[in-house]
């Protein structure tokens, strides 16, 4: 059976499509066969997280429309065997997916034999966003810890238990996982950031990871690969567990604790 | 690859939106006297009214009238100088009677928002009171299919920003969050027994004796019979506290339970 898992926030920006990325590599890892999409078409990143935006010959419009078949357009990872991502079209726009499309495509997928898809969503409630949520089985609702991230998911989360297909026909309701990145310890203790517990108590479900502000999110984008393979960093810890507590292990919490500097560090600034 | 491309986009978008209507809400058969009304009101604003599109209701006749005099009330309409478009609420007749005179019958959101003996003047669930006979406000925007129109409660899940939550000609119970930027209106009063961040609307119907009670209060307004408070700051000796709001002769009043 394969499950649909939208990742998706309303707000840009606070790491989506990083978040699809680890997700989707955290799974395949795990020795699931994961297929990745990215939904945003138009303005297509998610290719460039994967390293494999030289490799992209067609794309999620054209399987769409029929100008490619499914398997012309999935390009393998090079590091997983079983990991696929379809890219988004970066010259088209959203209007350029149907749902009856997405659903050709997701049911494509599922005769495939694939255990997991990923749907990276793009930011905003428009059409791209509503069509990645509309098959879903999960969501992964990212948010950051500020007040207009959090009104947003909130805004989300809503139309989740309400403009999806298992909403729409009464089945039961998508799993939702809410995540928090860009998280930093250091700030929320001086009252600048919201902290787990505000985010948790505003939106009303507990989170289903914490991902720290960390410098390596960025550097790993940019050499185009998943955060979750860098082992040194904290956020591809988190990554790790998260992944893990969606599977249904139980994990710790981490990295929530803010980090002392040291005295030296404290002396000469650092 | 383009003009392939071209055709194979949908021709036209279908998209539903709600959009304020005037309704012409006939209270005698007489159509001479209809279209002095309408002249009058057209006189009176102008830039409102010339040829603006408007439904004709006939539920607050006794019976029905036959097709002559409904032809000859459109005519009085158009005299006026509005578009008549359509036929307001729904019963089997006046559907009957819509298709004879080729007219589409726009009968669901009303038949939703409204009492079925609506005399008192349809207040909006807005916080504004008086409403203009002739054009009424449209239905409550963006209403979502989750957000039940009529509810006794809504038990155990949050309403969540951008949701909205009516309860018609009763009481309201929410048993959980109201999120910033949701919305919950009861004809009634209105219990919230998770944290109120929103706006809470009671007597919606213009019922004064209505009262909102809430064991987390941080709302961004609350309404009373159209007797309104925005808290742009949300009062220190009420935050977090229960409360509740009442409305003591048109003054809306809150206290700490």
């Amino acid at each position: 059976m394969t499950e649909i898992i939208v990742v998706t926030s309303g707000k840009g920006g606070v790491g989506k499509t990083t978040t699809s990325a680890s997700l989707a590599t955290g799974l395949a890892i795990d020795g699931k066969k994961v297929a990745v999409i990215d939904f945003d078409v138009g303005l297509r990143n998610l290719d460039l997280i994967m390293g494999c935006e030289r490799r992209v010959v067609y794309d999620f419009v054209n399987v769409v429309h029929g100008e490619a078949t499914l398997k012309q357009a999935l390009i393998k990872d090079k590091r997983h065997e079983t990991l696929y991502v379809l890219a988004a079209s970066q010259t088209r726009d959203k209007d350029a997916l149907t749902q009856e499309g997405v659903e050709k495509v997701l049911n494509e997928l599922t005769a495939e034999g694939f255990d997991f898809v990923v749907c990276d969503s793009p930011a905003g409630i428009e059409k791209g966003a509503h069509l990645a949520m509309y098959f879903a089985d999960h969501a992964v609702v990212v948010v950051n810890p500020e007040v207009s991230s959090v009104r947003d998911s909130d805004r989300i989360l809503g139309l989740l238990s309400s403009k999806t297909r298992r909403a729409e026909k009464g089945e039961a309701p998508i799993k939702q996982h809410l995540l928090l990145t860009r998280y930093n310890p250091n700030r929320v203790e001086a009252g600048e950031m919201l902290s787990v517990k505000d985010v948790e108590e505003i939106l009303g479900i507990s989170v289903v990871g914490v991902i720290p502000e960390s410098e390596n999110v960025l550097a790993a984008s940019n050499a185009g690969v998943p955060v979750i393979l860098d082992e040194n960093s904290n956020a591809g810890q988190a990554y790790k567990d998260t992944v893990a507590r969606i599977l249904g292990n139980e994990r710790p919490l981490r990295f929530l604790e803010p980090v002392k500097k040291g005295f030296l560090k404290r002396v000469f600034g650092g | 690859m383009s003009a392939r491309a071209e055709s194979l986009e949908a021709a036209c978008d279908l998209r539903f939106g709600q959009v304020g209507i005037a309704c012409v809400r006939v209270r005698r058969v007489d159509a001479a006297a209809l279209v002095e009304e309408l002249e009058r009101r057209v006189r009176s604003a102008p830039q409102m009214f010339t040829r603006a599109a408007v439904v004709l209701d006939l539920s607050h006749l006794p019976r029905l009238p036959d097709d002559g005099m409904v032809d000859a009330m459109l005519e009085a309409i158009r005299s006026a100088g509005m578009l008549p478009v359509g036929l307001a609420y729904g019963t089997s007749e006046t559907e009957a009677l819509a298709e004879r005179m080729g007219l589409p019958l726009i009968a669901k959101f009303r038949a939703q928002y409204e009492p079925a003996q609506g005399e008192a003047a349809a207040a909006a669930p807005a916080p504004v009171a008086a409403t203009p006979r002739a054009a009424e406000p449209a239905p409550v925007p963006g209403v979502e299919p989750g957000a039940a129109a009529t509810a006794q409660h809504h038990a155990g899940s949050a309403v969540r920003s951008g949701q909205q939550v009516y309860a018609r000609e009763r009481d309201l119970v929410v048993a959980a969050a109201v999120a910033n930027g949701a919305e919950v209106i009861a004809d009634g009063s209105i219990h919230v027994y998770g944290s109120l961040r929103g706006r809470a609307m009671a007597g919606a119907q213009g019922d004064e004796t209505a009262r909102i009670f809430c064991s987390d209060f941080r709302a961004e307004l609350v309404a009373i019979a159209g007797h309104y408070r925005v808290f742009e700051d949300i009062p220190k000796e009420f935050e977090g506290q229960a409360v509740q709001c009442w409305l003591d002769s048109g003054k809306l009043m809150i206290a700490r339970l």
